[in-house]
């Protein structure tokens, strides 16, 4: 058995062509376990219905962890904010989805596909429009360079090898895939990405936001805000645990900020609509 | 109570929320600049932790007063916000609420803890899809020309902007020529 845990995991690593007739693998169906394996190894190219797929899978999960905040003046401005943001990208064709969640919290995630979701927490910390914008450039830029999708591709290929054999018995592998990719995806949610990924989210973030007409500090003003906060606040707890700490990121963003985004300082806050329609929110 | 809403009402009705009220304390010496570029005139040097008053930020500056000093300007990535380690998180809307909630704001560190439910990494994990909330977020305004008519009511305009490449911290040029400048 042992022999054949190994062999399954070594045909998941050296899987071009192996005939699967050269082996004698008495108790498994070894032409569906070949196939199976490469759609395992499929995962790797994973088209762009199938990226939507997952991330509204992940995206249903983390609805049922927080729920959306009704108000749908505020969900209908984030949305139309974010659409404008999203023409700023190299895939503005997504169909985008933007939500606030109705937690204290103080977060911001994405999913695969085009799912940006921030939480209320977060929201009422901020001061402006350019500051609501950097944040969900962050996100977007997430989506943009796919890192979830390559975070769950990273661990859904691991464990997906072990299990082959169990797929390899199920008559309905894609299903079986979806389903492993997004529980993948719901568990990096919880685990957070390379800390990479999220210097890069930045410094696409504060670019994007700059694109769209706004002043690019409002990302690096956020994580000052952030920053002054009680880090043993339990509001912060799933934040810091995901992402590299605001000083560093701040420092990261200095350095490259300084010389290149000065010139987009001007642009507008766009404080007054955000203070009409989050204020108006805030108020209830 | 009554007064707290009161309190709450007027700050609503005002322009606020800005800077305007929020402390910070200087990381390190820095020289307070009459202008908000690298090199504009000195006005003074501020010694590390010293508490400001901050004004407004503009881009990666904010206009500061320190205590009992002139106004001046500094990288903004030289101060911390509040004025106790273990800062307070009041800023934005969130400042307003926790006094709606708790009656009471300021240096006590109450931050709007109460009913953080349903985000720690566990319940992530384990959480139930829930279809019709994905219905609805589904349903709200989309489209190139939402995004478009947003902009224009903002007067928003696009710009044609440089992806950035990522910066050692270590070159001349950023934090690291900043934090000299301040020390030298």
């Amino acid at each position: 058995m042992k022999y054949a845990r190994t062999l399954l995991i070594m045909l998941a690593v050296s899987l071009p062509a192996i005939p699967a007739h050269a082996w004698d693998l008495s108790n498994l169906n070894v032409d569906k376990l070949t196939s199976t394996l490469s759609k395992v190894k499929d995962l790797q190219g994973v088209d762009e219905p199938a990226e939507i797929q997952i991330g509204n899978g992940v995206a249903a999960n983390l609805l049922g962890a927080a729920p959306l905040v009704k108000d749908d003046k505020l969900q209908a401005y984030v949305n139309r904010l974010g659409w404008w943001l999203a023409q700023q990208t190299e895939r503005p064709d997504l169909p985008w989805h933007f939500g606030v969640l109705d937690s204290d919290s103080v977060n911001a995630f994405a999913t695969p596909g085009g799912y940006v979701f921030i939480t209320k927490g977060l929201l009422l910390r901020m001061r402006n429009e350019a500051e609501l914008a950097g944040t969900m450039a962050h996100e977007i830029s997430h989506v943009l360079r796919k890192h979830h999708l390559n975070a769950i591709q990273k661990s859904a290929q691991l464990g997906l090898a072990a299990d082959a054999a169990s797929m390899a018995t199920s008559n309905s592998d894609n299903a079986y895939l979806k389903d492993k990719a997004i529980s993948a995806g719901s568990e990096i949610l919880s685990r957070g990405l390379d800390k990479d990924d999220e210097f890069e989210a930045d410094r696409m973030g504060v670019v994007i936001a700059a694109r769209a007409g706004y002043d690019p500090y409002g990302l690096p003003s956020v994580l000052q805000t952030l920053d002054a906060m009680n880090p043993q606040d339990s509001s912060l707890a799933l934040m810091f645990k995901t992402h590299p700490t605001p000083q560093a990121r701040l420092e990261k963003l200095d350095a490259t900020m300084t010389g290149t985004m000065d010139k987009y300082a001007e642009q507008g806050d766009g404080k007054e609509r955000f203070m009409k329609v989050v204020g108006e929110y805030a108020k209830k | 109570m009554k007064r707290i809403l009161v309190v709450l009402a007027l700050a609503l009705s005002l322009p606020l929320m800005s800077y305007a009220g929020e402390t910070a304390k200087t990381l390190l010496s820095v020289d307070l600049k009459q202008e908000p570029f690298a090199d504009a005139a000195t006005v003074t040097n501020v010694p590390a932790s010293t508490t400001v008053d901050v004004i407004k930020r503009r881009g990666g500056w904010v206009q500061v007063k320190p205590a009992g000093g002139s106004e001046g300007w500094l990288k903004m990535t030289s101060i911390k916000y509040g004025d106790a380690p273990a800062a307070k998180g009041e800023s934005g809307w969130g400042s307003l609420l926790n006094v709606a909630r708790s009656g009471r704001s300021g240096n006590t560190g109450v931050t709007v803890t109460t009913g953080v439910r349903g985000l720690s990494p566990e319940e992530l994990k384990n959480a139930k899809p829930d279809p019709d909330a994905l219905k609805k977020l589904e349903s709200f305004p989309k489209g190139k020309s939402e995004g478009q008519s947003f902009a224009s009511a903002g007067k928003l305009q696009s710009q044609q902007v440089e992806y950035l490449a990522s910066a050692s911290l270590t070159e001349k040029s950023g934090i690291g020529s900043f934090f000299n400048r301040g020390k030298k």
